[in-house]
């Protein structure tokens, strides 16, 4: 009887406690795209009187500089990314395949910058960058966008190296493959699961960054971060949320289209060979 | 000679990108903290930042709202993750349409970066926000100053509510191939012998679960703790958490304040690093992502 109530009480609960997670998580949206379109929005009205698209006209004007710092962002993130993928890749394999002498410390010293914030060494560094004169430049933002970065794609392609059978890579080798040969055709594609996986962190986490693009760029490097933290910093209501979602919608489009790339041309190849 | 050093020779690249960039600039910091500053001149050591920021007050009442703020975000997401990781795991055999739609909207707040995150509360919650005019419909409230101060407020409950919503998912992410082996592994054992679900909840379940959701803990903590950009646009001028303290001695306390907010740094550096630690080791001593069932 007991256990009939509350199996009862349980399915009727499921439903509201559904619909209230999914308004907590739909509910910013709905505030972000509402925000954007509104138009003398007086206090108590749920929604605005009048939609205008003032926001997101002046987002989209090409004196904005919306599409300059899209592209400076994508640029740096594409670039943070490719090299910590070269980085990344040999560090990954031998942590994920060997044992050796002082991996907890290189393990440690590869996994601080996940949890020590990126922007304190930042601010250390800076004096440095400015006499090797790396301030306000792209080139002086991308390594500021490294130590952040990195960690997580050494991560991500170890889990993915420890899915890997080593034998794989030894059959091949008997059969003739030369190293890269095997690295091509054998690893690589096993990887791509996980090469996703960091890559769209790196991705994320570059696009994301304000304060040390702040700290290292001076102001010069405009990455869409920096162009558009003064509107929602007590800026501007309607363009700091057109701007919101057009980050939300770069950094969404980014993600879908790196994994798209990588997933098609490597499980054209992965079907060809097998 | 080749086959003992490999391994040395392929963490390189990594290794030596983390310490020039990374290291570097913590020691550079630490450096600038005790006073060595060659480009203004000096060259000697002393602990005059140390002594100055420790007896300062502002320092100890950023100190506290900082760990005040990083606790509460901490347990509110620590308690909503754990609420979320159940929810989808006992929705998980029915696929239904509504579930899969939950799913897709969990990862937003994922993908949202945080100061967009934190501009979302200031939409939803200040004085004439989105949730006062709600409240105001329903006939709750009649004018927005009756709504409370929420955002930009000097007790930091803009800052919690913008972490919570963005750090839940989080550990609910962490936790959930965890829940999911121990529900798999146990749940017809625990059944066998008798367990009622609040028992094998109360006695298998938390007792498996909390090394991974406490190790998802202290990495919110420290991320919390350390974080720039949320208490930035959420706080208030005074008091301010120590990452915005930081901040604000280093670009508007000229020279002679800036070893103080190298100090800082030095301070949010040392406690972020016992946090990953004893995160690290947690999650060694009793088995990380999937547990040892």
């Amino acid at each position: 009887m007991e256990k009939l109530t509350i199996k009862g009480l349980r399915h009727y609960l499921g439903f509201p406690m559904g619909l209230l997670l999914a308004l907590t998580l739909a509910l910013p949206i709905i505030a972000l795209l509402v925000n954007s379109l509104s138009f003398g929005w007086h206090w108590p009205d749920l929604f605005p009187q009048a939609i205008t698209n003032r926001a997101w006209s002046y987002v989209l004007s090409t004196t904005s500089g919306t599409y300059a710092s899209v592209g400076l962002s994508l640029e740096i993130a594409l670039i943070v990314t490719l090299i910590n993928l070269v980085l990344g890749m040999p560090g990954a394999y031998a942590l994920a395949r060997y044992s050796f002498r002082g991996k907890l410390l290189v393990e440690g010293i590869v996994y601080a910058p996940i949890i020590v914030p990126a922007f304190v060494s930042t601010m250390g560094i800076q004096m440095t960058f400015l006499r090797l004169g790396l301030t306000e430049s792209v080139l002086g933002v991308i390594l500021a966008h490294l130590a952040p970065t990195l960690p997580y794609m050494v991560r991500a392609l170890i889990i993915s190296f420890q899915t890997l059978e080593p034998s794989l890579e030894d059959q091949a080798r008997t059969l003739g493959a030369g190293w890269w040969q095997c690295f091509w055709q054998i690893s690589l594609p096993h990887l791509v699961p996980g090469i996703v996986a960091g890559a769209s962190l790196s991705i994320l986490i570059s696009l994301s960054q304000y304060l040390i693009t702040f700290l290292i760029g001076g102001g010069q490097v405009v990455t869409l971060p920096l162009l558009m933290f003064p509107f929602i910093n007590g800026g501007d209501l309607a363009i700091g949320s057109a701007y919101s979602i057009l980050f939300s919608g770069m950094a969404g489009l980014a993600l879908y289209a790196m994994s798209w790339v990588l997933k098609h041309y490597y499980g054209k190849r992965l079907d060809f060979h097998i | 000679m080749w086959r003992n050093s490999k391994p040395y020779w392929l963490v390189l690249p990594t290794v030596s990108v983390i310490v020039i960039l990374f290291f570097g600039g913590l020691l550079e910091g630490l450096a600038h903290s005790l006073g060595y500053f060659p480009a203004a001149g000096q060259l000697d050591f002393s602990a005059r930042a140390y002594h100055k920021l420790l007896s300062s007050k502002d320092f100890w009442l950023s100190l506290w709202l900082t760990l005040r703020i990083s606790l509460l975000a901490t347990l509110f997401s620590g308690i909503l993750g754990m609420g979320i990781s159940l929810f989808f795991l006992r929705n998980q055999q029915r696929k239904s349409r509504i579930s899969l739609w939950l799913q897709g909207l969990m990862n937003l707040p994922l993908v949202i970066p945080h100061f967009v995150g934190a501009y979302i509360i200031v939409l939803l919650f200040m004085q004439s926000g989105y949730l006062a005019r709600i409240l105001y419909g329903f006939g709750l409230i009649q004018q927005f100053e009756a709504f409370p101060v929420l955002t930009n407020d000097p007790r930091g409950w803009g800052i919690i509510l913008a972490y919570t919503w963005k750090e839940a998912p989080f550990i609910a992410l962490m936790i959930y191939p965890v829940l999911k082996n121990i529900y798999s592994n146990w749940l017809e054992v625990a059944k066998v012998y008798g367990a009622k679900p609040w028992q094998f909840f109360i006695e298998v379940v938390v007792p498996l679960l909390l090394p991974a959701w406490t190790s998802s803990c202290f990495i919110v903590f420290a991320f919390t703790f350390s974080a720039f950009e949320v208490p930035y646009l959420l706080g208030v001028t005074y008091p301010q958490m120590l990452p915005v303290l930081s901040y604000t001695l280093y670009t508007n306390g000229g020279w002679e304040r800036m070893p103080e907010a190298m100090a800082i740094n030095v301070v949010l550096t040392l406690i972020t690093g016992v946090l990953g630690i004893m995160a690290y080791k947690l999650s060694r001593r009793w088995g990380m992502p999937g547990g040892r069932s």
